[in-house]
């Protein structure tokens, strides 16, 4: 089937497009209705309908006869227009949780090294060097992963995406047990970081199930409850490690054993997908009808757009810097809290844990600030919330490297984590207003940003030894605070910059001028009109007509 | 929010908390008594080259009190411990070596701790079977003597005070095992094979109703 560059772009990385909260979501469904008018003879969903995607020839689990008896309320392409978090009706919140849970395993296995590497280190004989770089190299696979994963979810659908993807990385997983030296250690822990590109199968998945107003809080969610992952192996590898040594085995085996845990859990969860899952929620024929009528874009124009766009570059170093340092923190400081204040491997493990387990509410917490600052003051206030809660997390990271006792340590630790991943919500608020062409390309090279940050982290201050671990924390938060200044530089011309009030330009001229006067012609940008008409709000307080104080 | 204040309110505690810890003078490594005790340690394979493996070769260490000993009457225990020479501290901050007898890294694995008798006064030894968990590296023994605060007042080390003498290397064990390997290769091969099975199964069903 021909491959739409349209599919390919919205979906590979509509990476936690909104972030949450009921405020955004009037936003969001301001955005679709306005544009379902527009084009209503079109098709649906206009500037979304390409996130059905061509999902392939799979119709596991679609039966042409039903009728569409859900368990939740769905529109008029089956997807759910609720977002009900505790059920697991078929097909769209068993959707949910098989992908978050995928999702969340795969980070699992990524950072599952992370705090058994003051065992790993006495066993494989590593130098600090050696440690960092395998830390360096565990977020760098997925870099190029993620953007191949968009192909993969158009060709063969986000089902097999998925489980293609888990099931192929479990041999990495356990071939941990074959590792005897830094080289090998470096490369597992290289190919298992490939896994993490089921950010994007989660993503894309989520799109075919969820309708477009609510798209942003489950996309947010999945993200963010994935994400937690990363503290939650900081917590089981080394419970499991501790019971495999109270087993009898010695050390240098018992962590090798530990890895047979997150090695099962890819193969249970891939099995699950497979039988499970399913492609669509039903209706195919439906879904057929509506796919001849996708506005194609192509990906040269598309790309252009998105890289000439200053703005993109600016967030994709701001995300380098919230969600890279999230990732960096993810390996590092387990083995922090285990050398510097001498606890037990599962202690540090704990602490480690509950850096990671923020993600559950703060980057949620993230978006929902974004979304208070923009009802008052608009996307200038969306820029000051971001700058804010970025250079708080840096400051509580510069804190934590500084912390001499154990209670210092934790308590700035925590604070850095809601800063840090709060940072992470407000500025996927922010991304979508960049463009509305190329909003999937921008989307992932933001999230590809926060990984080159993460490798970018960890090869400057924990890979040589330069720089303590402390040191190291310390000038990541200086990093952090510096690297968050571009933002002030970030200029929307109709709703302004931090400092700059805005100019003449309206949001509909700046939309449109991504278009040229022929694709206009061909009627092209009549999605960017309907959004830049819901955008509206992104003016603050004065540009509503009605505003009641 | 609640939450806020109650992080402010353990952020003052815990600042007050520390700048009330106060000045308690820190114990030194260079405040012990050197060479207190005279300790050598033989391993079980010697010569040019030899790497002793771990969980098979054994240390005979010998030691007894020197007659230079000034403190002995505090002695009421001690500690023999293998440590990591100069040469395996390099690029590996966890082993390094603090004069602050709490924060030194260099001494972690514990060979053996016995009370001290003090009516004995020959040249004592045991032997010491390397554990499975050293890692390998290069390394030499030192005894420390504690008193009865579990304070140490004296040591004594199988090497000179540049530790260049008398070291001994060990190699640790690789920790893999075959079992290990054949069950890893096992759960990898079910992986992809469960993966192929499953997409070719519902392809064949996917042609087989397009063709009905």
């Amino acid at each position: 089937m021909p491959q739409t560059f349209e599919t390919h772009d919205r979906t590979a990385e509509p990476e936690d497009i909104f972030h949450s909260d009921t405020d955004l979501l009037e936003t969001i469904a301001a955005h679709h209705d306005v544009s379902d008018q527009v084009q209503a003879p079109k098709q649906l969903s206009p500037s979304h309908s390409s996130e059905t995607g061509d999902t392939g020839s799979s119709m596991h689990g679609v039966s042409t006869k039903t009728t569409g008896k859900y368990d939740l309320p769905v529109d008029l392409e089956d997807k759910a227009t609720v977002f009900k978090i505790l059920s697991v009706a078929k097909p769209h919140m068993r959707t949910f949780h098989l992908s978050w849970i995928s999702f969340s395993t795969c980070f699992v296995s990524t950072f599952a090294a992370a705090p058994l590497v003051p065992i790993i280190r006495e066993n494989l004989n590593l130098t600090k060097q050696d440690i960092g770089n395998a830390g360096v190299a565990s977020v760098s696979g997925s870099i190029f992963s993620r953007l191949v994963m968009g192909a993969v979810c158009d060709i063969l659908g986000p089902r097999y995406g998925c489980a293609f993807l888990v099931m192929l990385s479990a041999p990495t997983v356990f071939s941990m047990s074959f590792v005897g030296g830094a080289a090998g250690f470096i490369t597992v822990r290289f190919m298992i970081g490939f896994c993490l590109a089921t950010f994007v199968s989660c993503q894309y998945w989520m799109s075919t199930m969820f309708t477009s107003n609510i798209i942003g809080l489950v996309n947010g969610t999945a993200a963010g409850w994935g994400n937690m992952g990363g503290g939650i192996t900081q917590l089981l590898m080394p419970v499991v490690y501790e019971i495999i040594r109270r087993c009898g085995a010695t050390a240098f085996t018992a962590w090798r054993i530990a890895f047979f845990v997150p090695g099962w859990l890819h193969i249970i969860m891939g099995i699950l997908v497979l039988t499970l899952g399913q492609d669509l929620p039903g209706g195919n024929r439906k879904d057929m009808e509506i796919r001849g009528k996708v506005v194609k874009d192509k990906l040269g124009k598309i790309m252009w757009c998105a890289v000439t766009n200053y703005r993109t570059w600016i967030f994709v170093l701001l995300y380098g810097y919230s969600m890279g340092v999230e990732l960096s923190t993810d390996n590092v400081i387990a083995e922090y809290f285990f050398d510097r204040f001498h606890l037990k491997l599962h202690t540090a493990g704990i602490i480690a844990a509950s850096f990671g387990m923020a993600n559950f509410f703060a980057r949620p917490a993230g978006g929902y600030a974004s979304d208070m600052a923009a009802k008052y003051f608009g996307m200038r206030g969306r820029l000051w919330a971001l700058w804010i809660i970025q250079t708080a997390g840096g400051i509580f990271c510069v804190w934590l490297g500084r912390a001499n006792t154990l209670v210092t340590a934790v308590v700035a630790m925590i604070l850095f984590s809601l800063g840090a991943q709060a940072a992470c919500g407000a500025t996927f608020a922010i991304v979508p207003f960049i463009s509305r062409r190329s909003l999937g390309i921008i989307s992932g090279l933001t999230g590809a940003g926060g990984n080159f940050g993460s490798g970018l982290t960890q090869l400057i201050f924990f890979s040589t030894s330069r720089f303590t671990t402390e040191q190291g924390l310390t000038w990541m938060g200086v990093m952090i605070i510096a690297c968050t200044l571009p933002v002030t530089l970030c200029r929307f011309p109709q709703w302004g910059s931090m400092f700059l009030p805005p100019s003449t330009v309206t949001a509909e001229q700046y939309y449109v001028s991504e278009w040229s006067e022929e694709e206009k012609q061909n009627n092209m940008h009549l999605g960017s009109l309907a959004f830049a008409k819901s955008a509206e709000s992104e003016g603050g307080r004065r540009a509503h007509s009605t505003v009641i104080v | 929010m609640a939450i806020t204040k109650l992080l402010f309110a353990s952020l003052l505690i815990c600042s007050m908390i520390q700048s009330s810890h106060g000045a308690t003078k820190e114990r030194l490594f260079t405040d012990l008594e050197k060479g207190a005790l005279e300790i050598t340690a033989t391993p079980s394979r010697t010569g040019q080259g030899v790497v002793l493996a771990a969980g098979v070769d054994k240390l005979s260490i010998t030691w007894k009190v020197s007659s230079t000993a000034t403190k002995e009457a505090e002695f009421k225990i001690i500690k023999v411990k293998l440590c990591y020479a100069p040469v395996s501290q390099v690029d590996r901050p966890w082993r390094k070596t603090h004069n602050e007898l709490f924060k030194d890294k260099s001494c972690p694995h514990k060979i053996s701790s016995f009370p001290y008798d003090p009516t004995v006064k020959t040249a004592q030894s045991f032997d010491y079977t390397l554990e499975r968990d050293i890692p390998t590296g290069t390394y030499y023994v030192r005894a420390y003597a504690v008193d009865a605060q579990d304070h140490e007042v004296a040591f004594g080390q199988t090497t000179n005070e540049a530790k260049t003498a008398d070291l001994f290397s060990v190699q640790a064990i690789s920790g893999r095992h075959k079992s290990l390997d054949i069950a890893s290769v096992c759960f990898s091969v079910f992986s992809v094979v469960a993966l192929l099975v499953f997409f070719v199964n519902e392809k064949r069903k996917a042609k087989i109703e397009q063709s009905k």
